[in-house]
């Protein structure tokens, strides 16, 4: 009865992480080298559920694994053991190639730094998803300029991100995310730029994106997990809570 | 959906990503690979446009000669000046039947020596280009000097002997006049002459031959008459035939005239002297390939520091999906645009430069039109643009492929 349960929940999930290990070689290694470097354990045997609709906070010390985990449910990276199922395709052994497509159909990132284009628009930014999807011009101009007002931008569709405020590129960096209208939201800090009530409106915009989708964020700031449905605590590359 | 549209959208990314550079002042890197790829076009056009000049210099003849008979053994670049060689004998029986061909306007043997003359009005003495021709009275010209000044026919060569009228008639181009301080009238003399053989210059042509050197100091008399003053009467020689026709049916009648000659058409000789002249198409392919590498180091190495110093983009792009091909794409279409900015500051810059050079030669050597601008070589720069672009995107794109997202962004 209980696994009939966990294979109808794994079922229903739209990222799943199952004993998943992540190792890193510290320090480059060199074919020239006979130099051993040390492994580095960033998270170990992992499992994790996330289903639509759900608003996950991934909360840990610094080094405690966070961005590795969220680099893993996002398709960044791949895990060392066990397996991450995003949107029903494992990652595991998947070219960049592959995993770029399956980025850019299923998961929309949101960086601490926002990373915009400097030299484009608010606009041309969020339209930047769907370029590589090949949408036509003014299907581009169109969906990117409903995305801006989903965030209360519309009146800075032609600004340039030097032009607008650390909330205002944030919120621009989300209607990004949301362009392609992902399964998944995925926010590393995404507050971690931004004064107290600036980041209580991000955290707000982020809510209001997960409808049918999951929102996953990692953070320091407690006031950022409190407003989650649900946390994940990490601690040493461990999973230390769940709930 | 489709391709049409992603690349057409990733080419407006870079358009709008190198103007944005440049319009926050943040475009040295890319400014140098314009330069770069600016000076290498320069140089190749303004050497490519000396190459030409040499090249179209090697013509002999007016725009109203339409065959060269030469014999079989002279190469194009040969037929120009030289004055050495196999010849073509009997020449004024052969010309005198051509011209009596209702198919032919005129025809002329060339015989070239380079002679000693002395001016006593300038006590002057100097080598010349002599050319020995027969004219017919019209408004030819012969290595740019006009022969209707010359009593027409050839008077002093009558029925196979020298025998005839003397007419000492020489028609002097501007060089030639300069060098010999020469004026209409002046008499002429040339070493060892025979009292009964002066000469006297008709006319100063203005008209003038160009070699890459310069132009040079030429003089136009009856071919009889340089056949006697330098002693090349046996056999009645002369190094061309030059045949200005109505029709090109006459061709095979020409081909058949001496057994070891070639007949040359206009266009023929010009792509002869360009294929055959070695010294334009060596420039020329000097040009090319300095262009090209010089273009491709400059634009590979500053593509390379820019891509380095932006690699957070090209991260930004992959982890929200792009693919590494369309990555590429748009680093190749950035190169692209870059080296076609730099090709087009070049080609108005080579423009300047040809003038420069011609002004400089003008000024120091007194030679004109050294080189000349031709459409060609704006295709050619299209070209090497092309070339330069796509090696110079292979670094690039590498770097792309290399660049690491978690590295930049996590």
């Amino acid at each position: 009865m209980a696994q009939a349960a966990q294979s109808s929940s794994v079922q229903d999930s739209v990222v799943t992480c199952r004993d998943v290990t992540r190792r890193y070689t510290r320090g480059s290694a060199s074919r020239f080298s006979r130099q051993t470097h040390p492994i580095v354990t960033a998270l170990e045997e992992v499992s994790v559920d996330i289903r639509p609709g759900e608003f996950v906070g991934i909360a840990g010390p610094s080094g405690s694994g966070k961005s590795t985990l969220l680099h893993l449910l996002a398709g960044l990276d791949t895990p060392t053991e066990g397996e991450v199922t995003l949107a029903g395709t494992t990652t595991t052994g998947l070219s960049e190639q592959r995993r770029a497509r399956l980025r850019l159909e299923h998961v929309g990132i949101v960086f601490q730094h926002f990373y915009l284009l400097p030299s484009i628009s608010a606009r041309g930014n969020v339209a930047l998803p769907l370029v590589e999807y090949g949408v036509g011009k003014s299907t581009r101009r169109e969906k990117a300029t409903e995305l801006l007002g989903r965030v209360g931008l519309e009146d800075r569709t032609t600004h340039k991100p030097g032009e607008l405020s650390g909330g205002e590129q944030q919120r621009v960096a989300i209607a990004r995310a949301l362009v392609t209208d992902p399964e998944v939201l995925i926010a590393d800090e995404p507050t971690g730029e931004l004064d107290t009530e600036t980041g209580e409106r991000i955290i707000e915009v982020l809510r209001a994106s997960t409808d049918d989708r999951a929102v996953i964020v990692a953070s320091h700031d407690e006031r950022v997990l409190e407003q989650t449905d649900r946390i994940l605590r990490l601690h040493d590359g461990q999973l230390v809570s769940d709930g | 959906m489709g391709s049409r549209h992603r690349y057409a959208g990733l080419l407006g990314i870079a358009i709008g990503r190198l103007a944005g550079r440049f319009r926050r002042g943040e475009g040295k890197q890319l400014a140098v690979s314009v330069l770069g790829v600016a000076i290498a076009i320069m140089v190749m056009v303004t050497v490519g446009g000396v190459a030409l000049g040499l090249a179209s210099q090697s013509a002999i003849q007016g725009d109203d000669v339409d065959y060269w008979i030469v014999p079989e053994d002279r190469t194009a670049s040969s037929i120009a000046v030289s004055v050495d060689g196999p010849q073509l004998g009997g020449t004024h029986e052969v010309t005198a039947r051509l011209n009596e061909h209702p198919q032919v306007e005129y025809a002329t043997p060339v015989l070239l020596r380079v002679v000693q003359l002395q001016a006593p009005a300038s006590d002057t003495s100097e080598f010349v280009l002599v050319a020995g021709v027969i004219p017919d009275g019209g408004d030819r010209e012969v290595l740019g000097v006009s022969t209707a000044a010359l009593t027409p026919g050839d008077p002093y060569y009558t029925n196979g002997t020298y025998d005839g009228e003397w007419t000492g008639e020489v028609v002097a181009s501007e060089p030639a006049a300069e060098l010999l301080g020469l004026e209409v009238g002046d008499p002429l003399a040339t070493p060892r002459q025979d009292a009964n053989r002066s000469l006297h210059v008709e006319n100063v042509s203005t008209g003038s031959y160009n070699t890459g050197a310069g132009p040079l100091p030429i003089v136009v008399v009856h071919q009889s008459e340089l056949q006697a003053i330098t002693g090349a009467t046996d056999g009645d020689p002369a190094d061309q035939i030059l045949v200005s026709t109505t029709t090109p049916a006459v061709k095979p009648e020409l081909e058949a005239l001496y057994p070891q000659s070639s007949v040359i058409t206009k266009s023929g000789f010009a792509e002869q002297s360009v294929s055959t002249s070695s010294l334009p198409v060596a420039v020329a392919l000097t040009a090319v390939l300095t262009a090209v590498v010089v273009g491709t180091l400059f634009v590979a190495t500053m593509m390379g520091l820019e891509l380095h110093a932006d690699r957070q983009r090209l991260a930004v792009l992959s982890a929200i999906g792009y693919r590494t091909r369309s990555q590429a794409f748009l680093v190749v279409a950035e190169t692209f645009i870059l080296t076609v900015c730099g090709t087009l500051v070049g080609i108005a810059l080579g423009i300047g430069g040809i003038a420069a050079t011609n002004a400089l030669a003008t000024r120091s050597l007194g030679v004109q039109s050294v080189a000349v601008f031709d459409p060609i070589l704006v295709g050619a720069a299209g070209g090497v643009a092309v070339l330069i672009a796509a090696a110079a995107s292979i670094y690039p794109v590498w770097l792309t492929r290399r660049t690491d997202v978690l590295e930049v962004l996590g």
